[in-house]
């Protein structure tokens, strides 16, 4: 086997090229038939790496594509386990792999498509104190993560590394896709300079996703990274991408770099990494955990207790007394369903619907507003262990 | 009336707005300025305007403004009868 140096015009930096073997040659000879890929383009793929950051529902298709692709190196983050929810989506794992480490089934999956790929697992959670060391290694970065949190972590590492960087998100119906190139193009902060408060975009576990619309976007993930490495076509950069699956609609919307971008910016307060908080501006919100909630339920009712959940999670259990007001109800009736002047206790499954309840109870004039941290999950696992959560 | 539907713009919906628009993904709403066009939107679906804008009338930094393909710096941005004002929030779900 040899391998040799090229330039690629899209990444920043130099990788090397692998030289083909016989069966990776009949493997791949629908890649090497097009004149766009061939056999450089191919040699490049085998001697990428490319970290994907969440084997996920859309980890899973992008991973699938890129071992098929023949990239020759791919590495995973992932600390969690197969649940038997994520099979709705996660096409990389079975219900044998249910409990089983997403990281070592997706390398067991990948391997059984590819023997010819290498992969490395990072069998933990991004954080602050890895992402740098982890990210370093690879060429090309992959955004699969469910949390704004790791979403903002892996483009300011990215951006303080000079990688190239893959991003797509989804809820619901819709995704999102974007394209990041160190010097060319801008950056997530740039289009959303900060996340949004705690509870103000539910995630997957809270909103719920069509199945299929990360196959949609993770497979998007895989064509650009793909595009990336062998420099053909036109990146997704400067350009955000949204997809409705219900209207099967796509529009493009472009931004460009902000001179006052926080990290890519021309004087960015961002220079290194540093953990923070899932809410930036929660304001004046007052929390409640399971146990002080339940002491105050052996007192003299006077708090409404608010179940925001969509009614089959309320149907499955909740807590006692708790009238259910699904949130999208809650917020669009009018008038406000709720009196406003007694004090209140938002619910839900994991405390970010209920805080999106509380802002918008607040901006209706109530006075008294707690939000159950933690939600439902909290209380089953502190106050009543039978509670059905769904 | 009639004034109403010559000014009329069409309105898609970020995902993690649509509680506030009964589901729909595309409405109208009326207004020659994104200020104008939000009010309608408030009009027709309370509470979907603190949503995206705060208490000091700035867009929040999660949510972009777009009329057609351009991005709204403000909400004094002009909205022509038949243009597509996009309301996108950024998502986190993967």
């Amino acid at each position: 086997m040899t391998s040799f140096i090229f330039a690629d015009p899209w990444l920043c930096h130099t990788v090397h090229r692998m030289s083909l073997e016989p069966a990776e040659l009949a493997r791949y000879s629908r890649h090497l038939s097009l004149r766009e890929v061939g056999v450089s383009g191919q040699e490049k793929l085998k001697a990428a790496r490319v970290l994907v950051i969440g084997a996920g529902g859309l980890g899973s298709p992008a991973l699938l594509y890129l071992a098929a692709a023949g990239i020759g190196t791919l590495g995973i983050v992932d600390f969690d386990t197969v649940d038997i929810s994520n099979l709705q989506r996660q096409v990389l794992f079975t219900t044998a792999d249910i409990g089983v480490s997403k990281a070592q089934a997706a390398r067991d999956k990948l391997l059984a498509l590819n023997p010819h790929l290498h992969i490395e697992l990072h069998a933990e959670a991004l954080t602050a104190a890895n992402a740098l060391n982890i990210l370093a290694g690879y060429n090309v970065i992959v955004d699969g993560t469910d949390r704004f949190t790791t979403r903002y972590l892996v483009n300011d590492a990215c951006v303080l590394l000079h990688k190239p960087l893959v991003s797509a998100a989804i809820h619901r119906f819709e995704g999102q896709a974007f394209t990041y190139v160190p010097k060319r193009s801008p950056c997530y902060r740039c289009l959303f300079p900060e996340p949004p408060p705690e509870g103000a975009v539910p995630n997957c576990a809270e909103a719920g996703v069509l199945g299929v619309l990360p196959g949609v976007m993770g497979t998007l993930q895989a064509t650009e990274v793909i595009k990336l490495i062998t420099g053909m076509g036109e990146p997704l950069l400067g350009r955000l991408l949204t997809y409705d699956a219900l209207d099967l609609r796509f529009a493009e919307l472009k931004f460009v770099a902000r001179s006052d971008c926080a990290v890519c910016g021309t004087q960015p307060s961002i220079t290194a990494l540093h953990d923070s908080p899932e809410s930036c501006d929660t304001g004046s919100l007052q929390q409640i955990s399971a146990t002080e909630l339940h002491a105050l339920l052996q007192q003299p009712v006077t708090h409404q207790l608010i179940d925001v959940r969509e009614p089959h999670e309320y149907a499955a259990g909740h807590i006692k007394g708790a009238r259910n007001i699904p949130l999208g109800t809650l917020t669009a009736a009018v008038p406000a369903p709720i009196d406003t002047s007694k004090p209140m206790v938002f619910i839900c499954r994991g405390g970010g619907r209920s805080t999106q309840a509380c802002a918008w109870a607040v901006s209706q004039g109530a006075q008294q507003v707690l939000n159950l941290q933690g939600g439902t999950l909290a209380w089953q696992q502190a106050i009543e262990p039978d509670m059905n959560v769904i | 009336m009639g004034d109403h539907r010559i000014m009329s713009c069409t309105v898609r919906v970020a995902s993690p707005l649509r509680s506030y628009t009964h589901n729909a993904a595309s409405v109208s709403a009326t207004g020659s300025t994104l200020h104008e066009v939000l009010a309608d939107l408030e009009r027709q679906f309370p509470g979907i305007r603190f949503r995206m804008i705060d208490e000091q009338e700035r867009i929040r930094q999660h949510i972009r403004l777009y009329v057609n393909t351009t991005m709204a710096a403000d909400l004094s941005q002009a909205v022509a009868p038949g243009d597509t004002v996009h309301l996108i929030c950024a998502l986190s779900g993967g």
